[in-house]
C-alpha cells in the first residue's frame, strides 16, 4: 500500500518537476528573444526581474521531486556502515528533522506574503510587478514541499514499522544505494 | 544600552568616514559606556535590499540605514523623498530632505514600525556614457540603465530605454554597447572603474541623491528614557548627519575632478573623460517632464494625499507642484 | 562561537541529515545560542531573497546545458575525441577526464555541473577499462572545478558584483590560471603514474588518422564556447544571459548532431530541476546561516582576529589562505565566497593588493573547497554518478590535486601577473 502512494507521488512530482522545466525553457527563451529585440534597437524590459521570480518558483516546486528522487545531497559516512536497521533509522531521523525544518521554513515565509499582501507591495522596478503574485507562488512551493516531506516521513515510517526495510530504503534512503538497486 | 546596528554598503565612504567611527566610538563615548554597539552591514549580512527596513520593522535588529529607495516596493509614497534632477547642489538637497522629513517619520512609523533617526546623503547619481553626448537631450534613444523605478520612469518620459542591468555588470554592458549609459554615483563609478568603460559624463543628479535614511525599531526606541533618546538624537544629528552633509558637496566637485581631469583629484590618479555640460534648456525640460507625467505618475501610485503633502513642504521648497 | 558551528556541523552530517537543512539548524543555532536578536523572523525573507536571483538562474540554464550535450551524446564523442589525444600519458584515461573538464569548463559556469557532464561520461569507461577507482574520480572532482575559474563562471559573477569590480576583466583574468591549474593536473597525473603505474591503467595510442578525425568531434564544444564567451565579449548579452544562449544554442547542436528527441528533452529538464533544487537547498541554508553567522558577529571576530595579529602584508595573506582551506572543509563554493568578501575583500584592497588578482586567488581557494571533505560538493557529485564505491574513495583520489591548487594559489602570490597579465594586455 505505501509503496503504491509513493510510486504516485513520485508521478506526481515528476509532472510538476516537467511544470517547473519547461517554466525555465521558457524564461530562457525570453532571455534570448530580449538579446536578439536588443540587436535590432529593441528591448522587453524587465527579463531579469521576471528571471528572478521564475528561479524562486523553480526551486520551491522543485524541492518536493528532488525529495522524492533522493537527491538532496547526504553524507553518508556512518549510514553506510549500519546494518538494515540502522540504516532505516538514519533515514527515518534525517526525514522527521527534515520534515520539520521545511515545516517550519514554510510557516516562516508566511509573512514575508501576507506582507506583500496587506502593504500591497509591489517590486522596486519600472515593470511595478504586485510582489503576491510571484510571492504566493512561490509559498504554495513550500507549502507542497513541507506536505510532501511529511506524507513520505509517515509512509516510511509505517514500512519501517512493518520491517519492509527494502521500501523504506528506496523511499527515503540515499541515493548511491537507490541506483545500485536497480 | 546594547545597540545591534546594520549599517549601508561597507565599502563606501559614508560607511567608513561617517557611520562606523560614529557608532563605534562617538556614540558609546558621548553616553559615557552607556551605550555599546555592534556594527555590522547589510552586505555583509547578506540581506536582501528590499528586506532591511522590513526586518528592522520586525526587530531583527535595532538600527539601520540604508538607501531609502530600496524600500519603496513596501512604501511607494517613500519615492517622494529623493525625486531626480530637483536638487543640484547639496545645499539644495538637504533642504529637500528637511522639508520631507516629517513625511518620511510617517512613513516609517507606519510602514516599518520605526523611528526616523537621520537622513544622509550618497554622492548624486551621475550619468556615464559610452556615447557622444552633448546634454541631456541627447540621452533620447540611447540605452541607460537605471537604479531605482523614479529614475527609470524619467528616462523613459525622456525617451531612453531603459535596460536592467546588475552594477557588477554594467562595465562590461558599457564596454560592449549592451547599454550606452549607466546612473551611478560619481565615487563609486571612479573607484569601480567605469571611466575605462565610458566616454562622456552627465554630473546632474538623474538619479537624485540617495539618501540614506538611519532608523531605530519603534518598540525599542519608544523603550528608551527620554534622556537617552535625546542624547542619540542629538549625537547623531551633530555627528553624524551634519558632517556627512558637510562633506558632499565637496565630494561630488572632487569626483567629478577625478573622473574629468578638471581640477584635484585627492582620491588618486585623475582620468579624462569628456565633461558635459547641461543647458538651462536641458533642465527646463526635464522638470516639464517631471512635472508633467513622472510625479503626477508617481502621486497615483503612492495614493492617498502624499500628493498634496509633497506640494506643502517639498515642492514648495524646490518650487514645483504637482499637477 | 565559530567551534560551535565546526562541531555541529560535523555531528549533523554525520548523521546524514541532508547537508541544506543542516546548514539551517545551524542558523537556528546560531540564533538561539549566540544572538540576543529574534534572527529567526528573517527566515522567510532570506528565503525569498536568495532563490528571488537572476543571477542565479544561471544555474539552470548552465546544467540544462550540461544536460543536452550529455543527452545527446556530443560529451560522450568529445571525451572519446579527448582519449584519442591525451591517453598515451601515462595515466592513460585519467587525462582525458581532465581534459574533457577543461573543456567544459569553457562553456559552462559552474563546478558542479561541469563536474556531473563528465562524470556521467566518464565513469562507465572506468568500470570497463578497469581502472583504480579513486585517481579516476579524483581527477573528475578536481577538474570540474575548474568550472568556475575558466570563463564563464558564476562564481566569478558573484565575485564582481559583490566586490563592485569588472566582470569581463575578471573573466580573462581566470584563464590563464586555469588552464595552468589543467596542464597542472596533467602533469601530477603523469608523475603519479610513471611511479605507480597501476594506479593509472594502460597507456593508450592511436593511429593519427583517428586522431585527425577525432578532431571533428570537439568542434560542437569550441563553437559553443565561442558563443558563449563570444556574446559576452562582443555586447550581445550579459554573463548570466549567456546561460540562456549556451541552452539555444546547445540544442541547436544537439539537433544538428541528430541527438533531439522528446525523452532527451524530457530528461534533460528533469536532470536540471533535481540538481537545481538541490544546490538552491544549501544556497539558501547558507545565505540564512550567513545572516545569523553575521548578525552573532562573526565578521568582528573574524576582523578583529586578523588585524590583532598585526601581520605584514604578504603574511596576512598568508593567513587568509589558511583560514580558506579550514573554512573550505566545511563551507562551500557560493556561501563561503558571501560569508567571506564583504570582510576579506576590503581588508586585502587596503594592504595594497588588486582585487581582481584576489578574486582569482579566492576561486583557486574555492576550488579546493569543493573536493575537500566533509562538505565538497564536487566529491558528492562525482560519488552520485558511480554505481559503486564508498565516497573515501573520491576523497583520497582528490588529494593531489589539492596539492596542485595549493601550488597554484602559491604561484598567484609570488607572481600576481599569472592572473593580471592577460586583463592588463586586452582589458
Ligand atoms: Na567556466
Ligand atoms: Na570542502
Amino acid at each position: 500500500m505505501e509503496r503504491m502512494m509513493l510510486m504516485r507521488l513520485r508521478r506526481l512530482n515528476r509532472s510538476v518537476a516537467l511544470l517547473v522545466g519547461l517554466m525555465l525553457l521558457l524564461c530562457a527563451a525570453v532571455v534570448l528573444l530580449d538579446i536578439i529585440l536588443r540587436q535590432v534597437g529593441s528591448s522587453l524590459g524587465g527579463t531579469d526581474e521576471i528571471s528572478g521570480y521564475a528561479m524562486a518558483i523553480a526551486t520551491s516546486w522543485g524541492m518536493a521531486y528532488t525529495l522524492l528522487e533522493l537527491g538532496h545531497v547526504r553524507i553518508d559516512l556512518l549510514r553506510t556502515r549500519a546494518p538494515a536497521f540502522g540504516r532505516a533509522m538514519f533515514d527515518l531521523f534525517s526525514m522527521v528533522v527534515m520534515t520539520g525544518v521545511v515545516v517550519l521554513i514554510a510557516i516562516k515565509c508566511w509573512p514575508v506574503v501576507a506582507r506583500s499582501w496587506t502593504q500591497g507591495s509591489t517590486a522596486n522596478t519600472p515593470l511595478e510587478t504586485p510582489l503576491i503574485w510571484v510571492q504566493a507562488p512561490w509559498f504554495a512551493g513550500w507549502l507542497w514541499f513541507a506536505g510532501m516531506s511529511a506524507v513520505v516521513t509517515l509512509l516510511a515510517a509505517s514500512l519501517i514499522f512493518r520491517r519492509d526495510f527494502e521500501g523504506s530504503e528506496e523511499a527515503i534512503g540515499a541515493f548511491a544505494e537507490q541506483d545500485t538497486l536497480q | 544600552e546594547e545597540l545591534a546596528v546594520v549599517g549601508s554598503w561597507s565599502s563606501l565612504p559614508l560607511h567608513n568616514q561617517y557611520e562606523a567611527p560614529f557608532w563605534n566610538e562617538t556614540l558609546p563615548a558621548a553616553s559615557n559606556g552607556e551605550i555599546t554597539v555592534a556594527l555590522t552591514t547589510h552586505n555583509q549580512m547578506s540581506l536582501g535590499l528590499g528586506d532591511i527596513y522590513p526586518l528592522l520593522g520586525q526587530g531583527v535588529y535595532d538600527v539601520a540605514m540604508t538607501v531609502a529607495d530600496y524600500a519603496v516596493s513596501d512604501a511607494p509614497e517613500l519615492e517622494g523623498l529623493d525625486v531626480p534632477l530637483l536638487a543640484l547642489t547639496a545645499d539644495e538637497a538637504r533642504a529637500m530632505v528637511d522639508a520631507a522629513r516629517p513625511m518620511v517619520s510617517d512613513i516609517y512609523r507606519d510602514r516599518f514600525n520605526s523611528h526616523v533617526l537621520a537622513i544622509a546623503p550618497y554622492p548624486p547619481q551621475v550619468v556615464f556614457c559610452n556615447h557622444e553626448i552633448a546634454g541631456l537631450d541627447d540621452l533620447e534613444g540611447l540605452k541607460v540603465r537605471a537604479s531605482g523605478r523614479m529614475t527609470a520612469k524619467l528616462l523613459e518620459a525622456l525617451g531612453a530605454e531603459g535596460v536592467n542591468v546588475s552594477f557588477a555588470e554594467v562595465p562590461g554592458a558599457l564596454q560592449n554597447g549592451v547599454v550606452d549609459c549607466a546612473v551611478t554615483g560619481a565615487g563609486s563609478g571612479y573607484s569601480a572603474g567605469w571611466w575605462e568603460v565610458s566616454t562622456h559624463l552627465l554630473p546632474l543628479p538623474l538619479g537624485g541623491w540617495d539618501s540614506v535614511v538611519t532608523a531605530m525599531n519603534l518598540d525599542r526606541w519608544n523603550g528608551l528614557d527620554s534622556a537617552t533618546q535625546d542624547l542619540i538624537q542629538e549625537q547623531i544629528i551633530t555627528n553624524f548627519e551634519d558632517p556627512a552633509w558637510a562633506s558632499a558637496q565637496d565630494a561630488l566637485v572632487n569626483d567629478v575632478a577625478c573622473l574629468t581631469g578638471n581640477g584635484d583629484c585627492p582620491a588618486g590618479e585623475a582620468r579624462s573623460m569628456v565633461l558635459v555640460e547641461a543647458t538651462d534648456a536641458d533642465l527646463a525640460r526635464a522638470r516639464d517632464v517631471l512635472t508633467g507625467e513622472v510625479l503626477p505618475d508617481w502621486a497615483e501610485r503612492a495614493g492617498g494625499d502624499w500628493a498634496e503633502r509633497w506640494n506643502a513642504s517639498v515642492g514648495q521648497v524646490v518650487g514645483v507642484t504637482i499637477e | 562561537m565559530i567551534g560551535y558551528v565546526a562541531v555541529g556541523l560535523l555531528g549533523l552530517l554525520t548523521l546524514s541529515i541532508p547537508v541544506g537543512i543542516v546548514l539551517f539548524l545551524l542558523g537556528i543555532g546560531v540564533d538561539t545560542f549566540f544572538s540576543p536578536f529574534p534572527l529567526i523572523r528573517g527566515l522567510g525573507n532570506m528565503v525569498w531573497s536568495a532563490s528571488n536571483s537572476a543571477t542565479l538562474i544561471a544555474i539552470p540554464f548552465f546544467v540544462l546545458l550540461g544536460e543536452i550535450l550529455v543527452r545527446s551524446g556530443i560529451a560522450a564523442r568529445t571525451y572519446a575525441a579527448l582519449d584519442r589525444w591525451v591517453s598515451w600519458l601515462p595515466g592513460g584515461l585519467v587525462h582525458a577526464n581532465v581534459a574533457t573538464a577543461t573543456m567544459f569548463s569553457a562553456t559552462s559556469g559552474s563546478s558542479v555541473a561541469t563536474a556531473a557532464t563528465v562524470a556521467t561520461v566518464a565513469m562507465p569507461q572506468a568500470e570497463k577499462l578497469g581502472y583504480d577507482p579513486k585517481l579516476f574520480s579524483g581527477a573528475i572532482a578536481a577538474g570540474g572545478t575548474l568550472g568556475i575559474m575558466i570563463p564563464p563562471s558564476i562564481n566569478l559573477i558573484v565575485y564582481g558584483f559583490l566586490t563592485q569590480s569588472s566582470i569581463p576583466q575578471l573573466f580573462l583574468a581566470g584563464l590563464i590560471p586555469g588552464l595552468g591549474l589543467a596542464v597542472a593536473f596533467m602533469i601530477i597525473t603523469a608523475i603519479i603514474c610513471s611511479i605507480r603505474p597501476e594506479l593509472g591503467g594502460g597507456r593508450r595510442t592511436f593511429p593519427l588518422g583517428q586522431m585527425l578525425r577525432a578532431l571533428i568531434d570537439l568542434g560542437p564544444i569550441i563553437v559553443l564556447f565561442a558563443l558563449i564567451v563570444g556574446s559576452i565579449y562582443m555586447g550581445w548579452a550579459t554573463p548570466t544571459e549567456a546561460a540562456a544562449v549556451g541552452v539555444a544554442g546547445a540544442l541547436v547542436i544537439a539537433a544538428a548532431f541528430g541527438g533531439i528527441t522528446r525523452n532527451m528533452i524530457v530528461e534533460s529538464v528533469l536532470g536540471t530541476v533535481k540538481i537545481t533544487s538541490m544546490i538552491m537547498l544549501i544556497v539558501i541554508g547558507a545565505s540564512f546561516l550567513n545572516f545569523t553567522l553575521a548578525s552573532a558577529g562573526l565578521g568582528r571576530e573574524l576582523e578583529s582576529f586578523l588585524s590583532g595579529l598585526g601581520l605584514t602584508p604578504l603574511y596576512t595573506i598568508l593567513v587568509i589562505v589558511l583560514l580558506y582551506i579550514v573554512l573550505g572543509f566545511f563551507i562551500e563554493t557560493l556561501s563561503l565566497m558571501v560569508v567571506t568578501i564583504p570582510i576579506i575583500v576590503p581588508l586585502v584592497v587596503e594592504l595594497g593588493y588588486d582585487p581582481i588578482w584576489f578574486g582569482i586567488l579566492m576561486i583557486v581557494m574555492i576550488e579546493m573547497a569543493l573536493i575537500t571533505p566533509p562538505v565538497g560538493l564536487n566529491l558528492y557529485v562525482v560519488q552520485g554518478a558511480r554505481k559503486s564505491g564508498s565516497l573515501n574513495e573520491v576523497m583520497l583520489g582528490a588529494i593531489p590535486y589539492v596539492l596542485m591548487m595549493l601550488a597554484m594559489a602559491a604561484a598567484l602570490i609570488a607572481f600576481p601577473s599569472i592572473a593580471l597579465w592577460l586583463p592588463q594586455v586586452l582589458g
